[in-house]
């Protein structure tokens, strides 16, 4: 029986015999990874969100109802020759109207009751922001709202960099979080790997004394670590395969709704792959750190 | 086979259990390693054994000096050694046949040639009939026959037995000393550790006696 063998072996009897303390550890990195994983659930949906905002995020400059058609056109040929601007296109009230009741059927009894169109039309102007970036927009808004059939001019992109900031942060603080759970977990791993190590010290002690190769000797251990790591990550990943599949049935089309995308997301392979890998990796780690008692 | 230069071998300040001990032995010899309780038989099959490293001095065995092994060569060396204890130290939780075999399987063995020789060296140690025994269901002497057969499966050069009779009695005691003259007459090298000086008179080899750590000249 090669090392790889006889050390599954003897791990797979060892996890067995463990009981209940390979179930704490298990569901200890299952609770880290879950964490680890919902978030990096809510960080890909948030950030797809932001993208889908951030792309959306531009200058509205509504008209007002008595501007000329001579207005427009001069507005709309001061804008396109503007260099922080991208592209420019005129929606009409009308225009305006129809888009609300396609995005929002539900609200389409409100404008039909209230009889005129309460719809300014407006430019939607896309801008370039690697040309001079939140500042040049800014004036270039400034400037817009002094020209003539101009009433109010909306520009959201800087409280969407502010709210990429506060998402950035959060993301941070999670994986910190996560590290910190990881940690733990590892921890949790070693001791149970520890504890399997005690039970087995007289078949160590001879297996030392016969001369068994220390890949022999600790290859269960690590191989028991990985054991653990590796269920609890897959533990992790079923549940949150579950409860994202629950919430997706519940709220799915609602939420993604709201926030404007077309769907909500769940972790690619890549994603699933490399936590299941982290969570060998981890376990691991801690069944080597563990092995080393054995001298 | 075996040589010590200037051993010694303390434990805390000026506690001697090995002094200045000078022995050879040489391959294919049989030798009593004789002494009183903490004279440092045992200590010097623990560094014999590389359980523990001199202190002052050599052990050198085979020609290699077993104070400059590493870890992997102190492994590869301890295969080469036989060892058998008082206490036999076998699994409780191995059948007969699995204590022995697992010896061969640790050093990554085929199947067959694991199941082939533990066979083979129960049968010569005269158990081949409770193979699947567990060792609590076996007397004194026919654990210390699976500790002996463990300590052979690996053809070892040498082997090394501490008090290996202390728990059995006399009958057993001359039964497992004849499995020793047996190894030794394969040209194995032998050394036992024993204080019953009834044994040592009948199986009648050479004698190392230590007193306090020291070559000393066999009591009368």
């Amino acid at each position: 029986m090669t090392v790889v063998g006889y050390s599954f072996a003897e791990a797979w009897v060892s996890l067995i015999r463990s009981g209940r303390s390979a179930l704490v550890s298990i569901g200890t990195i299952a609770i880290a990874f879950a964490t680890l994983g919902g978030f990096l659930l809510i960080s890909l949906n948030v950030q797809g969100v932001l993208d889908q905002w951030l792309q959306a995020a531009e200058m509205s400059v509504y008209l007002h109802d008595t501007a000329s058609e001579p207005e427009r056109v001069a507005l709309e040929t001061f804008l396109r020759s503007q260099p922080t601007v991208a592209e420019v296109e005129y929606v009409s009230s009308a225009r305006a109207l129809e888009r609300f009741r396609a995005d929002f059927p539900e609200l389409s009894d409100v404008t039909s009751g209230i009889g005129e169109n309460p719809f300014p039309a407006a430019m939607e102007v896309r801008l370039r922001t690697e040309n001079g970036g939140d500042a040049a927009a800014d004036a270039l808004a400034r400037e817009v709202a002094g020209k003539p059939g101009v009433s109010d001019i909306r520009y959201d992109r800087r409280w969407l960099a502010r709210l990429v900031g506060v998402v950035t942060t959060a993301r941070w603080a999670a994986a910190v979080a996560a590290g910190i759970l990881m940690l733990g977990a590892a921890f949790t791993v070693a001791a149970v790997v520890r504890l399997s190590i005690y039970a087995r010290r007289a078949e160590l002690e001879i297996m030392q004394l016969v001369g068994a190769p220390f890949s022999y000797i600790r290859g269960p251990a690590i191989v028991e670590g990985l054991l653990l790591g590796g269920i609890g990550a897959a533990v992790a990943l079923l549940a949150i395969s579950i409860l994202y599949s629950m919430l997706a049935r519940w709220l799915g089309s609602d939420l993604a709704g709201y926030a404007g995308i077309g769907a909500l997301r769940f972790l690619g392979l890549t994603e699933f792959v490399m936590m299941l890998l982290g969570g060998v990796g981890v376990g691991a780690v801690a069944g080597t750190v563990a092995s080393r008692a054995v001298r | 086979m075996i040589e010590t230069q200037s051993l010694s071998k303390t434990y805390g300040r000026g506690m001697y259990a090995l002094q200045n001990l000078n022995v050879k032995i040489d391959k294919g010899e049989f030798v009593f390693l004789t002494g009183a309780s903490g004279a440092g038989k045992s200590t010097l099959l623990r560094l014999l054994l590389l359980e523990e490293r001199p202190s002052e001095g050599d052990v050198i065995v085979g020609g290699r000096n077993l104070s400059q092994l590493t870890p992997d060569e102190t492994q590869a060396y301890r295969r080469t050694v036989g060892f058998v204890f008082q206490d036999f130290k076998l699994i409780p939780t191995k059948t007969v046949f699995e204590n022995v075999s697992f010896v061969l399987r640790v050093l990554g063995q085929p199947i067959e040639q694991q199941r082939r020789a533990t066979y083979q060296v129960l049968k010569w140690v005269g158990l081949q009939h409770r193979l699947n025994a567990l060792p609590l269901e076996l007397s004194g002497g026919e654990q210390q026959r699976v500790a002996i057969a463990r300590a052979l499966v690996n053809e070892p050069h040498l082997v090394l037995a501490d008090e290996p009779t202390g728990n059995l009695d006399p009958d057993l005691s001359l039964e497992i000393m004849n499995l020793f003259r047996d190894i030794n007459a394969r040209g194995t090298t032998v050394l036992v550790a024993t204080h019953n000086r009834e044994l040592i008179k009948w199986v009648g080899r050479r004698v190392i006696h230590l007193d306090q750590g020291q070559l000393a000249e066999p009591k009368p």
